[in-house]
């Protein structure tokens, strides 16, 4: 049987690992000859070394977030820039669009593909007080998950520590730090709601996005039988309905956890977001559309679909 | 070939290798690349590199070298003997007051080390010549000195710990304070054997030597006044909100080094080097291990061998404790030949899963592991701590200083034994200090 | 036995040119380590003190620590192993006479040369892929990833020298095997 190998940084019950293991199992049970074999829990490579490996064909497959590879791809990190995706809803529309396509070209430049699409969605928590619109970070220790959000913070006047996610929490508890930004499910997973007062949820509209598609090294799935590659297709479609769908719970999900655990719940207005994304547009997106050449085309692309 | 019988032929040609003489690290790189070759092909092999890099490419490592340097440092100063001396002085009327003296410097030292062999250096220069004139058995005064040495990786800071909290993604934080009080209680032990050992010796002499006046035990005071300064200060950056555990190591290595060449006049530049080179070797031999151990535990995984240990494991239906009592066979085992470092990574990944699926707390058991390291480096055939209390005094043999470590390796196991009667003994602080764990 | 820490042991050069400028170059590696250690410690403590007194920002000083301490740790690899710090078990060659001790030390040699080359080859290959492609890090910083991954091959490379250094020292009979004495 032809085997492939799959590597991912999440733990067995995180959405991105279930989204992996619908693809392995429905390839399973299509009876094609093929196996998907799964290394979770940075098992094989750590998170920020799997697309390299993908890339020159030494790894099959990984579920990541693409922004990790920008710096072999500036243009990736439109996939984790500030106010370019509104919603969840949203996010499935920009999966279809002409600038997907581009992206999807970039990658087929390092021999990569997409699989599966999907979206997450992340929130801001502040240890004393709630932060919804950029005036609440000025003068706050923070911080962020991805250089676009890091810019964009730093133009409202927020002091940017950069540090692993995993050190959050004590950051937090020592006052090191008194503002996170990152994914809701991070922000479970580390308990960051033992340590701060206030948590800005995802919710109608959101700020924090992230594109983590299943990727699969081009050439590995072009040497597959037909039946193979039939089979790897059939079973993504499958999983990425179901990613979109666990995407949106998971945000209620994280505000549920940290309302149960006394956090004052705050919501981002249409207005908020509205003056986060004028900033982004003066610090983050300048910023990309100066370093990447291609940058205004590709922002442009990503700003027209509705 | 099935992953299990795959990881039996793998542990074979690793003890087969390590043990030709081959350096630890390069010995890991071998037998990965041999293994990934046989069973991965070429290409896994052109990822090893990347995977070395990558291994090391993680911030909380910063804090080996700057821990080590802290040690090193000062144990260039008479500061150990200061402390030493400081201790004797109060202790005078206590039986065997000198070797409890020594371990309690031991003990402090170790508050501010964070590898061993340093530990033993700084207060086994002084104390072993000091406490064989006054007549104390040369395994007591070799013997004492090795294991109290060993308290430096309990004791926080501590390298062994720091590479846990990376390997098994625990709390470094949460792991330091675990090992306060298992460190207070081992440094009891030892004290209370000690007591034990010269009182039932009989030797009047080890009474009643040197007696000191008040002014002299006041006077001596205010030189261990820096020691307390730097672990002080070390404590407020850690825990009072100005670093994270892993950039307070750099504010204690810069407060040692400064200490060290304000107080004690350590600015000869020749002596400076002598500081950074020693700090220098050991850290970067302990960082090639990390290294190497991590393209070995790439390769372990990669043919699925952690993978199938951990759930040969999970099928096997054995009491917890029993499961508990072989993990901590084959660590002694384990520790016998290899530095804790090259075992906390080649066992971590395997034993972790086992551990938790068991219901055994990971920072509970990250103390259990510590002090079984301690144990290895007081044993033959790789023992570091023996190898520098026999370039302190090469005229005691090594078999002399074996013996003498042997009741406190009982000591050791007790503790063992203790920790796993009351496993609040190392939970209790880092909850109290931080909260509940996960 | 070995493991020793803090002995004087040493690679044995006696006059021979290509030993002692072998030897001079891993000193010389040695003091670029030790001085990026020391560079590792200022800038954490600078960094420390941007946040915590000017409560600033500090965006590069992590990523510019990480990459010292992996280069300082390649970049020492030979200086190490010339003081003979890098810990070993020889259960094995202590077991041996002298003569079959020699060709273990021959076999080990050999395997130790033969791993080290094939990571400089394959390091090398990996920076030269990272400077042909542009690579940077995915941060504010930007580092163009080729200048930390230069480590790679110049820190085996200069490893490698020294082995072949430590084998030719044995051969010519300047050094014992495993510098154990008989
Ligand atoms: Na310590
Ligand atoms: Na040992």
């Amino acid at each position: 049987a032809t085997e492939l190998r799959l590597s991912h940084q999440w733990s067995n019950n995180d959405i991105r690992h279930k989204v992996a293991q619908i693809v392995a199992d429905g390839v399973a049970e299509a009876d094609v000859d093929l196996e998907i074999k799964i290394f979770g829990s940075k098992s094989l490579f750590k998170p920020r070394e799997q697309y390299k490996p993908l890339s020159r064909g030494q790894l099959d497959m990984t579920v990541l977030p693409l922004s990790y590879a920008g710096g072999q791809q500036p243009a990736f990190n439109l996939t984790l820039m500030p106010g370019l995706v509104k919603n969840h809803d949203h996010a499935a529309r920009l999966n279809e669009s002409p600038f997907m396509e581009a992206l999807e070209a970039k990658m087929a430049e390092d021999d990569v593909m997409v699989l599966v699409h999907g979206y997450l969605a992340g929130g801001f928590a502040g240890k004393d007080k709630c932060i919804t619109k950029p005036a609440d970070v000025e003068g706050l220790q923070t911080r962020a998950a991805g250089k676009s959000f890091e810019q964009m913070l730093a133009g409202a006047g927020a002091s940017i520590a950069s540090m692993a996610s995993s050190e959050i929490y004590n950051a937090m508890q020592t006052g090191v730090l008194s503002a996170a930004n990152t994914s809701s499910s991070s922000f479970v997973s580390y308990r960051i709601y033992e340590q701060v007062s206030c948590y800005t949820p995802a919710g109608d509209v959101a700020l924090w996005f992230m594109y983590q598609p299943l990727l699969m090294n081009k050439s590995t799935f072009e040497g597959l039988t037909e039946d193979q590659q039939a089979a790897l297709l059939a079973a993504s479609e499958k999983a990425q309905a179901y990613y979109l769908e666990e995407a949106k719970k998971e945000d209620a999900a994280s505000a549920k956890v940290f309302a149960d655990a006394g956090v004052e719940i705050a919501e981002m207005s249409q207005a908020d977001f509205e003056a986060w994304r004028a900033l982004a547009q003066e610090t983050s997106y300048a910023k990309f559309v100066e370093e990447v050449p291609d940058g205004q085309e590709l922002l442009d692309m990503a700003l027209s679909v509705e | 070939m099935d992953p299990l019988v795959l990881g039996g032929l793998v542990g074979l040609v690793t003890i087969m290798v390590l043990f030709s003489g081959v350096s630890v690290a390069m010995g890991l790189l071998i037998v990965s690349a041999g293994f990934l070759i046989i069973f991965d092909g070429m290409r896994s092999l052109e990822l090893m590199p990347e995977i070395l890099f990558g291994k090391l490419d993680n911030f909380a490592l910063l804090s080996i070298p700057m821990f080590i340097i802290m040690g090193s440092s000062i144990a260039s100063t008479r500061a150990g003997a200061d402390l030493y001396e400081a201790l004797e002085r109060w202790l005078t009327r206590v039986p065997g007051g000198l070797v409890i003296s020594n371990l309690g410097a031991c003990a402090l030292f170790a508050a501010m080390s964070g590898s061993s062999p340093a530990t033993c250096a700084a207060i086994g220069k002084m104390g072993i010549p000091e406490m064989r004139k006054r007549g104390y058995p040369d395994g007591v005064a070799a013997g004492s000195i090795a294991a109290g040495g060993t308290l430096g990786i309990l004791i926080p800071p501590s390298v062994t710990m720091i590479v846990y909290g990376i390997a098994t993604e625990t709390s470094i934080g949460r792991l330091f304070l675990a090992g306060v009080i298992p460190g207070l209680l081992l440094v009891g032990l030892f004290m209370a054997w000690s007591m034990y050992a010269t009182w039932r010796s009989g030797n009047t002499e080890l009474l009643s030597s040197g007696s000191y006046s008040w002014a002299e035990r006041f006077e001596i005071l205010p030189r261990v006044l820096p020691f307390l300064a730097i672990i002080v200060g070390v404590l407020y950056a850690m825990y009072g909100g100005i670093a994270t555990p892993s950039e307070t190591a750099a504010v204690g290595a810069l407060l040692c080094l400064v200490i060290a060449m304000v107080i004690y006049k350590l600015w000869n530049p020749r002596d400076l080097w002598v500081v950074l080179r020693d700090s220098t070797k050991e850290s970067v031999m302990i960082l090639f291990i990390i290294a190497a151990a991590g393209v070995f535990s790439y390769m372990l995984s990669s043919l699925y061998i952690t993978q199938s240990i951990a759930e040969w494991i999970g099928t096997l239906d054995v009491n917890r404790w029993v499961l508990m009592g072989a993990v901590n066979v084959f660590l002694i085992i384990a520790g016998f030949f290899l530095p804790p470092v090259a075992v906390i990574l080649m066992a971590a990944p395997i034993l972790l899963p086992i551990i938790l699926t068991a219901g055994f707390d990971p920072i509970w058991f990250a103390v259990v592991l510590t002090i079984n390291m301690e144990i290895g480096l007081i044993s033959p055939p790789v023992g570091l701590n023996l190898y520098v209390i026999n370039g302190i005094a090469p005229d005691i043999s090594l078999r002399t200083i074996l013996i003498g470590s042997l009741p406190f390796v009982g000591c050791m196991l007790l503790a063992i034994v203790l920790l796993c009667m009351f496993p609040g003994l190392a939970t209790w602080l880092p909850d109290a200090v931080m909260g509940a764990a996960l | 036995m070995s493991g020793q820490l803090s002995t004087g042991a040493l690679a044995r050069t006696g006059d021979n040119l290509f030993l002692r400028g072998v030897a001079a170059l891993s000193t010389l590696a040695g003091w670029c380590s030790a001085g990026m250690i020391v560079a590792a410690v200022a800038i954490t403590c600078q960094m420390i003190f941007v946040r915590f007194v000017l409560n600033g920002s500090t965006v590069w000083q992590t990523e510019a620590v990480i990459y010292l301490v992996i280069a300082a740790t390649l970049i020492g690899l030979p200086y190490v192993q010339r003081l003979r710090g890098h810990v070993n078990v020889d259960l094995i060659p202590l077991a041996l006479g002298a003569k079959a001790r020699f060709y273990m030390f021959l076999l080990t040699s050999a395997l130790s040369i033969g791993i080290i080359a094939l990571m400089l080859w394959y390091g090398y290959e990996y920076w030269h892929f990272a400077w042909d492609r542009g690579w940077r890090s995915d941060t504010i910083w930007g580092v163009r990833l080729w200048i930390p991954y230069l480590s790679l091959p110049v820190g085996f490379a200069l490893l490698l020298l020294q082995l072949i250094a430590d084998l030719v020292a044995v051969l010519l009979g300047y050094d014992n095997p495993f510098g154990l004495e008989d």
